[in-house]
């Protein structure tokens, strides 16, 4: 092959500068690297794709992504790296401040870690005493219970707390021959400690309470991770109602026309007008005693799993089920109406498309990115009314949490303690500014039309 | 005009009717008598039931609710204030009249200063004015009113004292303070947003530009031109805003204890003192429909080209 061809493309060739000397290797066919060169490829970028890279450009709605994936791994992940539960109660640890932890909990942890025997003076009053590694016994009550040391020790010091006239007996596993106490450590009074004791140094290492403790002794981080939790969660599943419920009646509402559509948006109409908030209270009172007759009469895998949400947020799934898909249902029926004159819906017609099949084949797919985006702004809204009902009582009861019901439960003492107003206030706020911003940034990626 | 405001009437009627019906279905789901107490026997129930008509079917309670209604009676309270004229209790006590200069001014403020901080940001597009007002108002957006209540309750009430902690009568122009910020921030904040995307909207439009050309000076260009067309989407928004504040009255009145409508009314729930529910109900629903027409008819005016008759969407 010539050189003097390879840089050209044939459109670039000029007859009068074609060279005089051809030889017959000139006139093969190109090789199959030669026209690869020659072909342009482009790709073809799906609409999904084309959205992400729009999305990716969008540094504002990339910073709310990760902080949003921030609070879903706060969420979802956290509770399992803490080591309190959100239920629990620390009898020894009530209303501790952020990052502090009691001194209850620094002996237990000191003594499964770095010691033998543990000699208290200060744990509870009448309470100095010592014991060995091995397995422990506590008499009270007339029950024995078994327990490694440092369950013994937590347990004894949560019955002392309990009960602290109640004789409480610390037994080592070798005094007890045939269920019988041979021989005993009370825990009472003494000035000199037990001979095989030996002092404690406390060692600091205990995971502390980063947001505190409430007045019942409950971490206050690991609620309000579970409260985000279940936020989130109400969030995701009413915006998914709404999804479902206003796409079905918005698309058959604007597919049908005529009568059936002037009825249907009289319809939306009316419930648009009603102030759903008065009725969103109602609803959540009167649901309440049906909902948990139903929970407890329920045998299906559903009534135990609604069960286990709470007649609160199920009544709340309820609310939106029934009185906030309006909305969803009046976009839906507008893209409808543009979508449906289209040749290809007349084409499905035509070749006898029924109309579920025009609904899910065909609107539906086209105005995905109208849902997309009045989904994601519906969850902020839902969290929002999620927070404001318990704040008022009404969502979610303890010990489950939710960001409201934790705003609320911190109200009674927020002159003494205003941190346990602040963090679940500064998470749910995070949490829906971080939506926002992303129902924002999906708008501009989805609809580029829309973009201003 | 006047038919579409005759029609509207009509419906706004139609859809209250529509509330009494869900409210009074709604209210006997629930399980229960309001007379149920700890020391009540079957026959002081049926006693007081028979006393206040609840022995009747319910379609001749529902029946004498909306007939008193008509005649302007809201019906006696069963159990909160025993005996007394439901009416008086929500007029004449002052709970009406306090929730609605509450909300009346929380909707004055969120006017009053957003519109112009719309303005401000739309003016200084791009600048660190815009930005700062954008970050400020998408924050505003995202706080609940809870939150921005009790923290200013905090703040300036109980540390720095500025302020009374119990704005209960709201007598003074201080105890107004943190109640009508703290209503009114979120509504504020989104309206500054809207004014300043439709200011930038109408910025951009040819009659500006030939304004511009014109030589009309920026300020007359932004108040007399741009503003009239940029109010549009703004005005339309004040009916749910309307709403939203009664629903954030609820919460404020609580957080500041003021005895107002929005009080009363989840105490009513509470208590299930049935007719003040349905008052209560009623009143604040009229309330939000008024505010609804009010809106669609300011729309009108605002913008001759819309036909009211073809409002679709």
């Amino acid at each position: 092959m010539d050189g003097k061809f390879a840089k050209l493309s044939p459109f670039q060739l000029d007859p009068d500068k074609i060279p005089d000397t051809l030889s017959p290797a000139d006139f093969e066919s190109a090789a199959e690297s030669e026209k690869a060169s020659m072909v342009e490829k482009h790709k073809s970028v799906s609409y999904w794709r084309d959205a992400w890279r729009r999305f990716k450009a969008n540094t504002v709605s990339m910073v709310a992504l990760g902080i949003f994936i921030l609070c879903l791994f706060f969420a979802f992940i956290g509770p399992s790296l803490i080591p309190y539960g959100y239920g629990a109660q620390y009898r020894s640890s009530q209303k501790l401040g952020p990052f502090e932890y009691s001194k209850g909990e620094e002996l237990i942890r000191s003594i499964t870690d770095d010691c033998d025997a543990f000699y208290a003076t200060a744990l509870q009053p009448g309470s100095k005493t010592a014991v060995s590694k091995g397995n422990y016994f506590i008499r009270y009550k007339g029950a024995t219970y078994a327990f490694t040391l440092a369950k013994a020790v937590e347990k004894s010091v949560i019955m002392l707390a309990a009960d602290a006239a109640e004789p409480l007996l610390l037994v080592k596993e070798s005094d007890i021959k045939d269920g019988s106490v041979t021989q005993s450590t009370p825990i009472e009074l003494s000035e000199t400690a037990a001979e095989d004791a030996k002092e404690l140094k406390l060692v600091r290492n205990v995971v502390p309470h980063v947001f505190g403790t409430d007045s019942a002794g409950r971490d206050i981080m690991a609620r309000t991770m579970y409260g985000t939790r279940v936020s989130i969660t109400i969030g995701l599943v009413a915006a998914l109602i709404v999804l479902i419920i206003g796409s079905i009646y918005g698309a058959i509402s604007g597919l049908a026309g005529g009568a059936v559509d002037f009825i249907m948006m009289r319809i939306v109409e009316l419930i648009y007008s009603i102030p759903e908030v008065l009725i969103v209270l109602l609803l959540q009172v009167v649901l309440k005693d049906p909902l948990q007759a139903w929970f407890d009469s329920g045998t299906t895998a559903f009534a135990r799993a609604m069960s286990d949400l709470g007649s609160g947020i199920v009544s709340i799934f309820i609310t939106f089920a029934l009185l906030y898909w309006v909305t969803m249902a009046r976009i839906v029926r507008g893209q409808v109406l543009q979508l449906k004159k289209q040749e290809y819906v007349t084409a499905a017609t035509a070749l006898g498309a029924s109309g579920g099949r025009i609904i899910r084949r065909h609107l539906l797919p086209n105005c995905v990115g109208q849902l997309v985006i009045t989904t994601c702004l519906q969850i902020p809204s839902a969290i929002f009314l999620e927070s404001f009902l318990s704040f008022l009582g009404l969502g979610v009861s303890a010990p489950m949490a939710s960001l409201g019901s934790l705003c609320s439960d911190a109200l009674e003492t927020i002159s003494l303690y205003p941190y346990r107003l602040v963090f679940p206030g500064v998470i749910l706020t995070v949490v829906v500014l971080t939506l926002n911003l992303i129902g924002d940034g999906l708008r501009d990626a989805l609809d580029p039309r829309l973009k201003k | 005009m006047a038919g579409y405001i005759i029609k509207r009437i009509a419906v706004a009627f139609l859809t209250l009717l529509l509330i009494m019906c869900i409210t009074f279905l709604l209210m006997n789901a629930v399980p229960g008598s309001p007379f149920l107490t700890e020391k009540s026997t079957p026959e002081m129930i049926a006693r007081a039931n028979a006393k206040y008509g609840l022995d009747k079917p319910l379609y001749i309670q529902l029946w004498n609710y909306i007939k008193n209604y008509l005649r302007g009676d809201l019906g006696t309270s069963l159990k909160m204030q025993e005996g007394t004229n439901v009416s008086d209790i929500i007029f004449h006590q002052g709970k009406f009249t306090l929730s609605l200069k509450l909300g009346l001014y929380a909707l004055l403020l969120a006017v009053i200063i957003g519109i112009p901080l719309g303005c401000i940001a739309a003016y200084n597009r791009g600048s660190w004015i815009d930005g700062f007002l954008r970050v400020l108002t998408t924050i505003g957006v995202a706080v609940p009113t809870f939150v921005l209540a009790t923290l200013l309750l905090v703040t300036f009430a109980v540390k720095l004292q500025w302020l009374p902690t119990l704005s209960s009568s709201l007598t003074s122009f201080k105890s107004y303070v943190m109640p009508v910020i703290s209503l009114s921030f979120y509504y504020t904040c989104y309206v500054a947003k809207l004014t300043r995307t439709s200011m930038l909207d109408a910025i951009n439009q040819d009659y500006i530009r030939t304004a511009r050309a014109k030589g009309v000076k920026t300020h007359a260009l932004i108040l007399k031109h741009a503003l009239r067309n940029s109010l549009i989407p703004v005005i339309t928004y004040l009916g749910p805003v309307m709403a939203g504040i009664i629903t954030g009255s609820f919460v404020v009145e609580s957080t500041f204890s003021i005895p107002g409508l929005g009080k009363y009314f989840v105490q009513s729930v509470l208590n299930r003192d049935y007719p003040v529910i349905m008052a209560t109900t009623v009143v604040l629903s009229a309330l939000v429909i008024i505010m609804n027409l009010v809106v669609d008819i300011a729309y009108k005016i605002v913008d001759p080209r819309i036909t009211l008759t073809e409002k679709e969407d």
